[in-house]
């Protein structure tokens, strides 16, 4: 019993050392990110400018996607991979399959437009509490989000077409109703008018700078204008479109690949072109050989084009081009480009001056090494000679499925093999099913 | 914490005022040996029943012990051996005892609070042990976690593939989680052990989960596999809740105690053991059988004039053979020394083991190095530590899922035989035209390695604060920490052929360094009292635990490398990713224990845990238990001879499981664009309501014991139940996220776990025993708050599982006919129908033979290695007729033509009747050496032989790793091998 003092002594020297004597907990903040509430309600400038890189930057994100998707439902090219069967499987239609719901190809090009979206959405609250701008700053920082804003739900909805989209998303819990192919096109539409106006009441010079162009609310109006041709045309709104174009940064003399830009690198961190797959090898990116056949003797876009050293095959499939259109890993994409806004214009003088379309069609023509328009002056006529030129004009770029697709064309589109079926849309994302309004 | 103290002092009081009565005093001394040989054993208890007081035997076997009164009653009990009572009284007072070996191992001492244990004979759990030597007494293992397969009941234990260095998922009980993590809690020596699987940042060549360097694809080893099995003296597995509520919020998967060896007072053992062996693939599939006819259909004419001039000039290769031909060495060392005196010992072992496999250039080294002390400081407190240090080196390969055409498995199935890929004279590869890569350039040229320097320690103290002969309160405070450095480095030089001439990115190199720190601290008090008579002990337990982690991984991907350079400097562009863990754990545990004479034992207990890691850090979750054995056969009333034991145990009790680290947070992660740097918003919503998932056990059985022990039979049925179950729900994709952790459904395991344990045969020439396991379970989930939902694939025409109200959580859908209200059709369950497993054990003279068995039946795997060779037109069986229920397509042909409208094809049964084990010894006896030293010569095997119908080279494989649902979905793996050892060992 006599050592009982320092055996006491010992067990609270233990209890002391081990730190067991703290039982209050400190809440441990997310050691690896920036936290979401923390920069809806103290961003400073800097955060917000951050904010502008990471939604530019987001843009990229899954977009190859996108352009794969078209480019093959479209019939533009083939992607032969031995990695997954789903290429030349479900997106052909091979047999009796049918798109997945759940498959990558409809999820990620879908989901990654709303991170935009909501990157865009966590901006436009954010730099409402920044004391660091002045109001014309912020006009054009919510000028930019808004305008981007539009432009993914344009190709949210290109994707999803009659199954409609939701426009209403600042709430993830309270999310809006799915609106409809047309009212969703007017809700861009409107979204893409706001932005134009916050950027024109938004002074010379942004507060922050984009990778590449396009860095000021002049320049970016001008794209945001470019966007809303874009739209009218989708929602046939001809007189729309005009008027649009007259205000974005269509040059009918200019330079046809002038446009904003996806800037892609290979440097650490930063973002590859995913269209972009290495030539002549056996996983390739193959022209569909429709695009051989139909293309017309002389026509420069062949170049889009080049002849591999052995025909690729795959799945009962062969072609003997790969799609040339970007050299490397780091060319950039075009969101949208002059060459695109010359042929809306012409596609829009259609029934109303078929003799500007006319003319608009020349430049397309003679820059790609075909003489002046001979054919007839019909409307129909006109459109078909549009539609040829878009398919080769923009090969690659997204165009095709959507072009087919709103000239209830798509029973035109090469069937490869028996049984092989031309989608229409891409299932709604399994996400969005037998959920709120789903 | 000020209840502790309260509860503290009342303690103490009681200690103070219980007073001591003298009288009557004598003196008993004996000696106590071992039946079977004959030699003393050291280190015996021997107490006075119905109090605390006793002493333990010397280096002698002897013992003296003073007792009050004129006569008591003693118990003589030891590690190993059934216990033994003798009556002495001041005329009596000397007493021999002998003790006999437990081959029943109802003796044997169970740890069931934190700071205590029980014996096996009155436990009311069913808690499996593993001994050293079931462990490693058969045959060499490879690594820890590949010891456990089939030794214990209700575990379903996999490997995800059979490269070398590990990697292995076990999951008890069924599935416990359907989104974290099912895998147990691993304890050494009282150390929380860390096992993470740390990616080496393949993905960025292998590009199977989209863009980026991380993935769950790359086939990680996890780090239990360090352990050097040839340390452990026990494993205990705690596999419910009604076991493992003492360990809370991280106990949900079960509990795993690694007790390592000690040394034992006595002569100091030498022990020299040398292990040579070889491993060869388990199962070759060969390769189509190609002809003219078969090439022309499947590929082309051009192939077809390929073939032929191949066939001619006989260069027609086995791509398989030269893949995964290759018989690689093993070697395993090891030095043990071991002893003590009464007051120390000692336990000293090293491991140095170097093993190759069956691919060239891939292979496990390890060397381990244990120490283990313990000391009676005083009379009143004892020290322990154990300690080890780990390094190991395993170069892995690069298999599994990609989208590249570049992991050596994708590039093999896509390779015709006719294609040429051997180097030339000068070593240089040609390149392979069926696939992005040349895979037998890659197998040569790239480097992916998992290098790890580990130190784990533990401390312990014990205080005996206070102790008469009715009573006792010690004092247990315990430290441990698991530190390590993980380097992963994964290098594709820029000569390989999918990384030169603008494929790839002209050389990669990926260098990764983890560095790990979990501390564990613990206090406990445990109170024994004995009130009144003999008949009644109480023990009270509370004690205080903090854990703590840290884990902090830095992944730098270099690509566009400067010649044959591998420095990440030496490089056109630089990627780094950085992920931090940290969590801390604080929690307090009280338990009560009754035993009436042996006759019933009740126990009561209650964890507190609360953790950094949910939404609200400093709210309590409790986690209670509860259990009853009763013994029948210790009764007076019991007379039944022939039946020794029969006892009815029930026990119920809850655990939790965490969300995965950073569920509870919604970040904005760091992204460049142009130099700019951007933050952007996770696709992962978090919740800030997150709370740690929670496990119900009720489990009950019986015991029985019949013709002297000779036969054992035991039967355990439990119900458990999970609750608040962690999903990730998968969010309308509008909302800008895409997935969110949230506690929203329900599950429940049933399972049945019966075990058959003979002793019949035990004299001094032959011994024969012989275990049979019986195990099943069946897993429903009974609420789901979200949609049913498919996971853990690549995609449902391909095979999923599905998480759906009222059906198993581990189902396999896809696509056919008459699908369900889903659109789809349940094709099969990972789960299997039941497991057995067979293990005997005979020693005749002088030899051992031992052999394990293990009966895995039912159970599917998706198996994408066939979808993947057919369509590249290479499956062994593709000519084949044994699957069209018309009997007209070779299996290929009709394999691709039901791709897409039914899954059916690439769904099989994964069920399997192996081998597991087998060893053969001879004992050299000492008197051959002049008693200098004991040889045993031996030889074992593992796998050796294998029974199963699955089309690929083993039905245990998962592409995903051990997480959450997705084991025995297969793409391509490292397949695994046998392993033939021949064994001397040699005892000094």
């Amino acid at each position: 019993m006599k050592n009982i003092y320092l055996k006491i002594s010992f067990v609270l020297t233990l209890i002391l050392g081990l730190g067991l004597s703290s039982c209050n907990l400190d809440e441990i903040p997310d050691p690896n990110n920036a936290g979401l509430d923390d920069i809806e309600k103290n961003a400073t400038d800097g955060d917000i400018r951050t904010l502008i890189s990471g939604t530019e930057s987001l843009m990229r994100n899954d977009i190859g996607f996108y352009y794969d998707v078209s480019g093959i439902i479209g019939r533009e090219y083939y992607f032969f991979t031995g990695s997954d069967p789903r290429y030349t499987g479900e997106l052909l239609g091979k047999g009796e399959s049918t798109l997945d719901k759940a498959g990558f190809y409809g999820t990620r090009p879908y989901a990654g437009r709303y991170r935009v979206i909501k990157n865009a959405n966590i901006l436009i609250a954010a730099v409402k509490n920044v004391t660091a701008f002045s109001d014309q700053e912020k006009n054009g920082i919510v000028g930019f989000a808004k305008t981007v804003q539009a432009y993914s739900y344009l190709l949210a909805l290109n994707l999803q077409y009659q199954n409609g989209i939701r426009v209403d998303v600042s709430d993830p819990e309270n999310l809006g109703a799915f609106l409809s192919h047309s009212e969703a096109l007017a809700a861009i539409s409107s979204l893409l008018d706001d932005g134009n106006s916050m950027l024109s009441s938004a002074g010379d010079d942004f507060a922050f700078t984009l990778s590449s162009g396009f860095s000021d609310p002049v320049a970016f109006a001008k794209f945001n204008r470019a966007i809303a041709a874009r739209v009218a045309l989708y929602q046939d709104n001809k007189a729309g479109a005009l008027s649009a174009l007259n205000n974005s940064f269509m040059d009918l003399n200019g330079d046809f690949n002038d446009g904003p830009i996806h800037f892609f690198s290979l440097a650490g961190g930063d973002a590859i072109n995913q269209v972009f797959r290495t030539p002549d090898q056996s996983e390739a990116l193959v022209a569909h050989p429709s695009f051989i056949t139909d293309l017309r003797p002389n026509d420069s876009r062949i170049s889009k084009v080049a002849v591999r050293s052995g025909a690729a095959e795959l799945d009962d499939l062969s072609g003997d081009y790969d799609v040339a259109i970007y050299s490397s890993q780091e060319s950039p994409i075009k969101l949208i480009r002059n060459e695109e806004l010359i042929l809306i214009y012409a596609e829009a003088n259609i029934g109303t001056n078929n003799t500007e379309a006319i003319t608009a069609l020349n430049i397309i023509r003679n820059t790609h090494g075909l003489g002046d328009y001979a054919g007839g002056m019909t409307d129909a006529e006109l459109t078909d000679e549009v539609l040829y030129n878009r398919r080769y004009s923009l090969f690659g770029e997204g165009h095709r499925w959507i072009d087919m697709r709103r000239h209830n064309r798509l029973d035109q589109l090469p069937i490869d093999r028996t049984g092989d079926d031309v989608w229409e849309q891409m299932p709604r994302p399994v996400s969005e099913v037998g959920v709120q309004g789903g | 914490m000020r209840k502790f103290y309260k509860q503290f002092k009342l303690l103490l009081l009681f200690t103070f005022i219980t007073g001591v009565a003298a009288a009557q005093q004598f003196t008993v001394t004996g000696k106590v040996t071992d039946g079977s040989t004959g030699e003393a054993l050291i280190g015996v208890n021997v107490v006075i029943k119905g109090t605390t007081t006793g002493v333990i035997t010397d280096i002698e076997g002897n013992y003296s012990l003073d007792i009050d009164g004129s006569s008591a009653k003693l118990a003589y009990s030891f590690i190993g051996y059934f216990t033994e009572e003798g009556d002495v009284s001041s005329t009596t007072n000397t007493l021999d005892m002998v003790l006999m070996e437990d081959v029943t191992k109802l003796e044997e001492v169970v740890v069931t609070g934190l700071a205590s244990s029980i014996k096996r004979s009155n436990l009311a759990n069913s808690v499996a042990s593993i001994s050293s030597k079931e462990l490693t007494g058969t045959t060499t293992q490879s690594t820890m976690d590949g010891a456990l397969y089939g030794k214990f009941k209700g575990a379903n234990i996999t490997s995800n593939s059979g490269a070398p260095g590990g990697g292995i998922s076990i999951k008890l009980r069924g599935i416990t989680s359907i989104n974290g993590s099912n895998e147990p809690l691993y304890i050494i020596d009282g150390v929380y052990l860390d096992n993470s699987t740390i990616s080496a940042g393949l993905n960025i060549v292998s590009a199977a989960s989209g863009g980026g360097s991380q993935s769950n694809q790359d086939n990680p080893s996890n780090r239990i596999a360090d352990i050097d099995p040839e340390d452990i003296e026990s494993i205990e597995v705690l596999k419910g809740a009604s076991a493992a509520a003492m360990y809370g919020s991280r106990a949900s998967g079960g509990v795993i105690i690694i007790t390592t060896k000690k040394g034992k007072a006595g002569k100091t053992k030498i022990s020299l053991a040398q292990s040579i062996g070889f491993v060869k693939i388990l199962n070759p599939l060969g390769v189509r059988d190609f002809n003219e006819q078969r090439v022309k259909d499947t590929y082309s004419d051009d192939e077809v004039a390929l073939f032929t001039a191949a066939k001619n000039a006989g260069t027609l290769r086995n791509y398989e053979d030269e893949l995964y031909g290759h018989k690689g060495l093993l070697s395993t060392t090891r030095l043990t020394l071991s002893g003590g005196t009464d007051k120390s010992n000692f336990f000293f072992g090293v491991t140095r083991k170097n093993d190759e496999a069956i691919v060239k250039n891939t292979g496990y080294e390890k060397t381990s190095f244990r120490l283990n002390l313990g000391h009676q400081v005083t009379d009143w407190l004892e020290m322990d530590v154990s300690s080890s240090f780990i390094n190991s080196s395993a170069d892995r390969g690069f298999f599994n899922n990609d989208n590249s055409g570049t992991t050596m498995g994708i590039s093999f199935v896509s390779t015709r035989p006719w294609t040429q890929l051997l180097p030339d004279a000068d070593g240089n590869y040609p390149n392979n035209p069926n696939s992005a890569s040349n895979f037998l350039q890659t197998r040569d040229l790239i480097t992916n390695n998992e290098s790890i320097n580990r130190l784990i320690g533990g401390v312990s103290a014990t205080a005996t604060i206070f102790k008469d002969d009715k009573q006792n309160l010690k004092f247990i405070g315990r430290a441990g920490v698991d530190y390590y450095n993980l380097a992963t480095t994964a290098i594709f030089p820029n000569s390989l052929q999918f990384q030169k001439d603008g494929n790839g990115t002209n050389g990669v190199s990926v260098q990764g360094t983890t560095v790990n720190r979990n501390t564990n601290y613990s206090a406990f008090l445990v109170h024994t009292i004995f009130p009144g008579s003999e008949n009644l002990s109480l023990t009270t337990q509370l004690g205080l635990t903090a854990e703590n982690f840290d884990n902090n991984g830095i992944l730098g991907t270099a690509t566009n490398l400067n010649g044959a350079q591998t420095n990440l400097d030496q490089s056109g562009s630089r990627d780094i990713a950085q992920s931090r863990l940290i969590q801390k754990d604080r929690g307090f545990f009280v338990q009560e224990e009754v035993n009436y004479n042996d006759k019933i034992i009740a126990t009561l207990g209650l964890r507190g845990d609360k953790s950094t890691n949910n939404g609200d850090v400093n709210k309590l979750f409790y986690y209670p238990k509860a259990s009853l054995a009763i013994n029948l056969h210790e009764f007076d009333f019991w007379s039944m001879d022939n039946i020794d034991l029969l006892k009815f145990r029930i026990a119920y009790g809850q655990a939790g499981n965490f969300a995965t680290f950073g569920s509870k947070y919604t970040p904005l992660g760091g992204i460049i664009i142009n130099g700019i740097p951007g933050i952007r918003i996770s696709s992962v919503q978090g919740n800030s309501d997150v709370e740690p998932e929670r496990q119900e056990e009720l489990e009950f059985g019986f015991d029985l014991g019949l013709l002297q022990n000779k036969i054992g039979i035991d039967f355990t049925y439990y119900i458990k139940t999970v609750t608040d179950q962690l999903l990730t729900r998968r969010v309308p994709s509008s909302s800008g996220f895409t997935s969110q952790v949230v506690n929203a459904a329900d599950m429940k395991n049933k399972g049945v776990e019966i075990g058959l344990n003979l002793n019949l045969v035990n004299t001094d020439e032959i011994k024969w025993s012989s275990r049979t396991s019986f195990w099943t379970n069946k897993a429903e989930v009974t609420r789901l708050d979200i949609p049913s939902y498919t996971t853990g694939g690549f995609a449902d025409f391909l095979g999923q599982f599905r998480i759906k109200e009222g059906h198993s959580p581990t189902e396999i859908i896809g696509v056919g006919a008459n699908p369900d209200e889903d659109g789809l059709v349940v094709f099969g369950n990972a789960e299997a129908d039941f497991q057995m497993s067979f293990h005997n054990s005979i020693n005749y003279k002088n030899f051992e033979f031992s052999m394990l068995w293990h009966w895995k039946q039912g159970g599917e795997n998706i198996n994408l290695t066939t979808l993947l060779s057919d369509l590249n037109g290479t499956s062994f069986d593709f000519d084949k007729i044994d699957l069209d229920p018309e009997g007209n397509l070779g299996n290929g042909d009709y394999r691709l033509g039901e791709l897409g409208s039914n899954s059916a094809p690439y769904i099989e049964n994964a069920g399997y009747v192996r081998m597991r084990e087998i060893g053969v010894y001879y004992n050299i006896p000492k008197s051959i050496f002049n008693d200098v030293m004991s040889l045993k010569v031996g030889f074992s095997g593992n796998n050796l032989i294998n029974f199963f119908e699955y089309r690929s080279y083993d039905p245990e494989v998962s592409n995903f790793g051990g997480k959450g649902l997705s084991s025995g979905v297969e793409v391509t793996p490292f397949p695994s091998a046998k392993r033939f050892n021949f064994h001397v060992i040699a005892n000094f």
